[in-house]
Formats: structure tokens, sequence, C-alpha cells
């Protein structure tokens, strides 16, 4: 058989398989929609609040306006009391709340000073961070305005009184993504860990499938088969991932920083490491529907270890150093350096080399198994 | 004639007889639960690194940088150059660039109004929103020094300072979650979605036991729904048992603050599986494949995590989201463990609140009329059912 025969037989052997098809064509569109689906809308705004205004006064009912006024909060009820409140957020009604206490205006215009409350729902952060971010803004804008009538009643001249409350302006902008929009920090790891997934699903499968029973896959040498079959499910994932990184990064406006050919470059490595881990692995299996079990359930754990999410500084470092032997770890890190934070190539090399040894690794292994399952079915029959 | 004892029997025999199967139920359950809850185990987020990048080097620029690394969140490194900063940034090495200017504290004295400049990482979204407030935090309380110094100086009395510099001060409050914590946050429900994804592995692998090969044509036994029912009886303290294993774990062991009574999650939770393994059950009957049927469910379920709603809020996601939202158990679930958790609901709220379930019952019809379809097989029915089991198992792992 020559390669491009096996070439062809190995594609044949995937599209015959419905499970194989079902979740490397249906899995991978399926999923570039239904992830980020619920990120959509990206910033949490309008979070309901209910407010407490045992003040009444002109100020309070100021601030309040104000607090409406802001995009992150939108007051549904004025509460007569703290337990009412309560009620309104237990029953799912309002996610925060705002007590003004009683004598609010009085306080400041006699120069006592008064004590705002905030509450926000901290079972959900980012309401939470909506919420307080929300009203801590409108707070202080209500404190700098009293701060302000104070100055130029006692005379000051405008334009010091204005220095006088801004003596040092913080200007904190957020990078890489500029929004704080939930898609563009989600969907680059996240792409990455469904590709590498369905991948190793998909070699998982067709192993699986073929161990047990005789085919072309035993009449030729492991080396053979086994560079048929990389060359196979990697031409089929580098049109999947120019359709993830291609297409759908700019469908999902996430910062793109990195060149094609270095984004290529990397991608490199990392299709061919996993496709040689999933070959390996496919040896251990001979009934269709493990792989899908066994890699499902190491989607979240990967996805967590992988740093984005939760700091890895934070990350007991046993498992940091045991999640350094799949291949979409260094793979998500090097994405987020090179194209989200548009990091020179040299800060990706160590990981790249990673890839490039796992790959030499797997494929040492995946061979080994080949012969293994080559030599087992020739005994058997 | 054969009891229902005898099927669960069965269901008993063919599980301590599938080597997978058991560790589904037993230790695979166990560690990852373990392993999720260890990885997020730090709970707080703290020392993150934080670039500081002092050109100014005077008295009171040194006082902001004291004042920031007093602050348990933040571990600060002194840049003497912006790009070398910046090239960390985009390496990932530090998560925030903070840069005091040039001449800050000689602007400051002829008040001119300094800028300090806050970069923050929002690729790491949750670890730069927490860095922004937190710098801004500590920057404020060491600008609030300076700033009483000024007033002193300038012949305010010492009493009204405080009020002369802020005349609202505010109290925040993390409600139900007091210190913010991530493991009383994140990590229930990731547990609920793992143990969910278990549990459609495992009814959906008992499922696809009771599938007859016979010359190539896949059928059903006729008395399908005794063993389906036999299954449940099987399965759901199993799995409830696991359940109860997170709860213990987060709840007693780890001592997470809960205001209701837990008791009443458990029923929750059983309702929840009841309405997965409807779906499951309604999948495999379309599939009637067992590699099919698994892909099928995971293609479904694994993205639960995502809808639940606790990471980003309900109300803000698109209403196409919503309605796939409720077509996740899970979700309705999470409803009734955050209520009773952090809202302390009584039990007649949660019970009131498993009506959300209702559009479940439409499986019902479908499933039937699956079955209705379907091929079944003639042959008479415990011991093919075993002879099949059996004969799997012994090829399950050459």
């Amino acid at each position: 058989m020559t390669f491009w025969a096996l070439y062809f037989a190995e594609w044949r052997a995937l599209l015959a398989d419905k499970a194989i098809v079902v979740t490397l064509f249906g899995g991978v569109v399926f999923y570039s929609v239904l992830y980020p689906l619920p990120y959509l809308h990206q910033v949490p705004t309008e979070q309901t609040i209910v407010v407490v205004d045992q003040d009444n006064s002109s100020l309070s009912r100021k601030l309040t306006r104000h607090a409406d006024a802001s995009a992150k909060i939108h007051i549904i009820a004025h509460a007569n009391s703290i337990d009412e409140a309560k009620q309104l957020i237990q029953q799912g009604n309002a996610y925060g709340l705002l007590v003004i206490p009683e004598g609010f205006r009085r306080n400041l215009l006699l120069g006592k000073g008064a004590t705002l409350s905030y509450g926000g729902d901290a079972s959900y952060f980012l309401i939470y961070s909506a919420v307080a971010e929300g009203l801590v803004a409108a707070g202080m804008d209500a404190g700098k305005q009293v701060q302000l009538m104070g100055l130029l009643a006692r005379g000051e001249n405008p334009t010091l009184a204005d220095q006088n409350i801004n003596s040092v302006n913080i200007n904190a902008v957020p990078v890489f993504n500029p929004s704080l929009g939930y898609t563009p920090y989600v969907v680059p790891g996240l792409f990455i860990l469904i590709l590498h997934q369905t991948l190793l699903i998909g070699t998982g499968i067709l192993g699986a499938g073929q161990w047990r029973k005789k085919g072309y896959w035993q009449q030729v040498s492991p080396m053979a088969i086994f560079s048929a079959r990389m060359a196979m499910f990697v031409s089929l994932y580098s049109v999947f991932s120019s359709f993830y990184i291609g297409y759908c990064f700019y469908a999902y406006q996430v910062t793109v920083l990195g060149t094609l050919a270095e984004t290529a470059l990397m991608m490199l490595p990392f299709l061919l490491a996993t496709t040689a881990a999933g070959i390996t692995l496919s040896c251990l299996f001979t009934r269709r529907d493990l792989p899908t079990q066994i890699f499902l359930l190491s989607s979240m754990p990967i996805l967590f270890v992988a740093g984005f999410v939760w700091p890895i500084a934070l990350i007991p470092e046993p498992l940091v150093w045991m999640s350094q032997v799949i291949p979409a770890i260094p793979a998500i890190n090097s994405m987020l350096t090179l194209n989200q934070m548009g990091a020179d190539w040299s800060a990706i090399m160590p990981q790249w080399l990673q890839m490039w040894l796992m790959f030499a690794v797997f494929s040492g292994l995946a061979l080994v198994g080949i012969k293994y399952r080559q030599n087992q079915i020739s005994k058997i029959h | 004639m054969l009891t229902m004892m005898d099927f669960v029997k069965r269901e008993w025999r063919a599980l301590w007889q599938s080597p997978w199967q058991l560790a589904l139920v037993t230790y695979i359950p166990i560690v990852s639960v373990l392993c999720l809850w260890w990885l997020f185990s730090a709970g707080l987020p703290r020392q993150l690194p934080v670039a500081v990048v002092d050109l100014d080097n005077s008295q009171i620029s040194r006082m902001l940088t004291r004042k920031m690394s007093a602050n348990a969140v933040m571990k600060l490194e002194s840049y003497g150059q912006l790009d070398l900063a910046i090239k960390d940034m985009r390496e990932a090495k530090v998560y925030a660039i903070v840069v005091i200017p040039y001449q800050f504290k000689y602007q400051l004295l002829t008040s001119k109004s300094p800028t300090i400049d806050i970069r923050y990482n929002s690729q790491y979204l949750l670890v730069g929103k927490l860095l922004s407030s937190q710098i801004q935090m500590s920057l404020g309380a060491g600008l609030f020094k300076s700033a009483e110094q000024k007033l002193l100086m300038s012949g305010v009395n010492h009493a009204s300072i405080a009020v002369n510099l802020s005349p609202v001060t505010s109290q925040t409050t993390a409600l139900f979650n007091r210190n913010n914590n991530y493991v009383g946050f994140l990590v229930p429900p990731v547990l609920i979605a793992l143990w969910q994804l278990l549990a459609m592995m495992v009814f959906s692998n008992a499922l696809n036991k009771e599938l007859i090969t016979v010359n190539n044509q896949v059928t059903l036994p006729q008395d399908l729904w005794i063993k389906v029912l036999a299954k449940c009886a099987v399965f759901l303290p199993i799995m409830l048992l696991h359940s109860s294993f997170i709860l213990l774990l987060l709840y007693q062991y780890l001592q997470l603050p809960y205001a209701g009574a837990l008791g009443v999650l458990i029923i929750a939770q059983a309702i929840m599986l009841i309405a997965l393994w409807l779906i499951v059950t309604m999948i495999f009957l379309m599939m009637k494949d067992s590699a099919r049927c698994v892909s099928f469910c995971t293609a479904l379920f694994a993205p639960a995590f995502a809808f639940m709603g606790i990471t980003f809020p309900v109300n803000e996601m698109p209403e196409l989201a919503q309605y796939w939202r409720l077509l996740m158990p899970s979700s309705h679930y999470i409803d009734s463990h955050v209520s009773v958790v952090s809202y302390g609901a009584d039990s007649a709220l949660v019970l009131q609140q498993l009506s959300s379930y209702w559009m479940f019952i439409f499986i019902l019809p479908v499933i039937v009329g699956l079955w209705h379809r379907a091929p079944k097989s003639s042959g008479d029915t415990l011991d093919t059912g075993l002879l099949d089991s059996s004969s799997s198992v012994k090829s399950e792992f050459i």
C-alpha cells in the first residue's frame, strides 16, 4: 500500500464511523456556537438592586438617581427596611442593596460625615463586582460634590477646589481585553481545549473500533499506519483550527495580536503532539464508547489547571507538574501569550519546544502501541 | 415470574462485572472531586505579581509602594524600566503595572494633579479585575495620608480632617460569601457539573448494555422498562451518595457557610437525576448505539457549567442561551442550591422551585413514541441481558 492509498483509507474509515463524525464535525461546529453562547453580551450591566433610603432628603434622592444612571445598576425597588430588602434579594428579584442612613444629608452639611452601606450578592462574583463598582462610583461622586460645595462655600477658587478634590488622578486601564468582555477571556483557551479534546476522542474512537477487527491497518508497518493517521488528522484539524482561530476569534471579538505565520507555527507542534498522544492513548482502548467518557471527565480539570481561569501561582504545584504532559496546557499558554497578549516568539519558545518534545515521545509510544495491537490480533487470528 | 428484585440483583451483578462502570461509581468521582477542590483550595487569590515602575523615587512614591505591598493580594516587583515591565506583562509574569510618573511629588506639592497609571491584564479577567480594585484601594489609602498632611499644613483643625477628605465613607459587604472565597463560589457548581456528567455516563453505559445485536440488527429487549426501573433503583442511591459526599466535603469538612437545611437538596438532586436520565433514555432510544449515544450526551451536557449562570449571570445571557439553559437539569438544581446555601430557603420553597422541571414531562411522550417504533427482540428476558453483559465484559479490556 502506498502512503496515499493508506491516507485515503484512513479518511474512509473516519467518515464511515458515525460516532466519530458526530464528535468531530458535529462537536467542533456545535461547540463553536454553544460554548460562547451564554457570554455573548460580554459584560453584566443593569444589575438589579434595591435601595433602603432612611434619609429621604434631596441629596439621598440625588444619590439614588446617580446610582440608577450607572450602566451597571438598575434600581428596581425602594424598601422600607433592610429586612424587606433582604426578602427581595432572597426571592431573586435583586442582587444588591444600597442603604442610605438616616440623617445622611444633615450630617454631611454639618460636616460630620456619613457612611453609605453597599451590599452585593457574592454568590455570583460578576454580579457582585458590577454592583459594587457601580455603587462605589455613585457614592464617591456624591461625596465629591458635597466636598466641592463645602470648599466653594468657604470661598475657594473653583479651579483650585477641583484640584484639591482630585489631587491625584488614577488612570486604571484594562489591557489585552479592553472591554473586559467575557468571550475574549474565555474563548481562546476554551477553543484550544475543544480542539484538543475532540482530536483525542476522534483518534481514540477510531483506534478502539479497529484494534479488534482485521483491516488495512494491520497489513502495513506501524510506521506507515502511524504516519498516514497523523497526516489525516493533522490535515483535518488544520481546517478546524483555521475555522476556530481564523474565523471564530474574529467573530467573537477576541483580541488578536499574533501574526498568521507565528500562530500557524505555534499550532503545528500542538496538532502533531495531540494527534500522536491520541493515537498512543487509543491503543489502550478497545471499547468505542470509552474514549469519549474518559476525555470528557478530563476536560474540566484541564481547563482549570491551564491557569487562565484561576491563577497558576495558586494551583498546587504537583497538579501543575502533572498537567505538563498534556499538549493543551503549553498550547493554551502560548496561544494567550503570543496571540492575545502579543509577546515575542522568544517568550513561547520553551513551550513550543515542550510540544515538540511531546510529539517525539508520544510518537515513540504510539509506534510501540500499534505494534502491540498488531501482534495481538495476529496471535488471535 | 421474575420480580423487581431479580432485576435489581441482575443490575448489581452487571455493575460488579464491568470494571469501567464500577470505577465510575466508586473511585473516579471521589478522585475527581478531591482533585478539583485541591485545584481551587487556595480559596483567596493572594500574592499575585504586580510590577511597579517608580520613576519618581521620592518619599511619597516609596510610601505608596509600601502601602501596596502591604496588601495581601499583591506581590510587588520593582522594575527600573517600563519596557521590561511591559515585556513581562505580555508574558503573564506580572498581572498589572503601576507607573508612578517622574516628578510625582513635585507635581503633587505644586498642585498639578499628577496621574498614576495602572494597566491590568484583563485577558485574565478575574485576576485583572481584582487587582485593579485592590491597587486603587491601596493607593487611595496611601494618598489619604499625604492629603491629610496637606490639610494640616493649610490650617484645617485635626478633628475635621477625616470628614474634609472624604465626607462620604462607604462600607461594602459581600453578601452570602463574606470574604469572596472562590471555594464557596466556584467549587460547588463545578462539582455539580462533574457529578451530572458522571451520572449521565453511568446511566448511558447501563442502558447501552441492553442493546442486543442479532444479525447486524440492533434490537431492544421486550422488558426494557422494568430493567430501566431497576437501573434507577440501583444507581439513584449510588449517585446520591456521591452528591452527599460533595455536600459533606464542602459544608461540613471545609465548613463553608450555609444558611438553610442541606437535607432538602438531596431531594432536589434526586429530581435532577431523574430529569437527566429521562433525556439520556430519549437519546439512547434515538441512537441505539453505545458510542454514538455517549458522544451525543457528551455534546449536550459538557457545556452545562457555562449555562449554570454562576460565573456569568443568567439575566445577561442571550434569550437562546436562557432557553438552552432550561434543558440542563443542573441549571435547575443550582438555583435551588444557591437559594438554600446562600439565602437559607426553607424546604417548601425548594419543593416549589422543583416545579421548574415541568417541561421535562414532554420527553415522556417522545420516549413512548420512540419505544413503539424501535425494533424489539423476541428472545426471553433476564438471560439474554446477562449473557450480553458478561460477554461484553470479557472483551472490555483485552
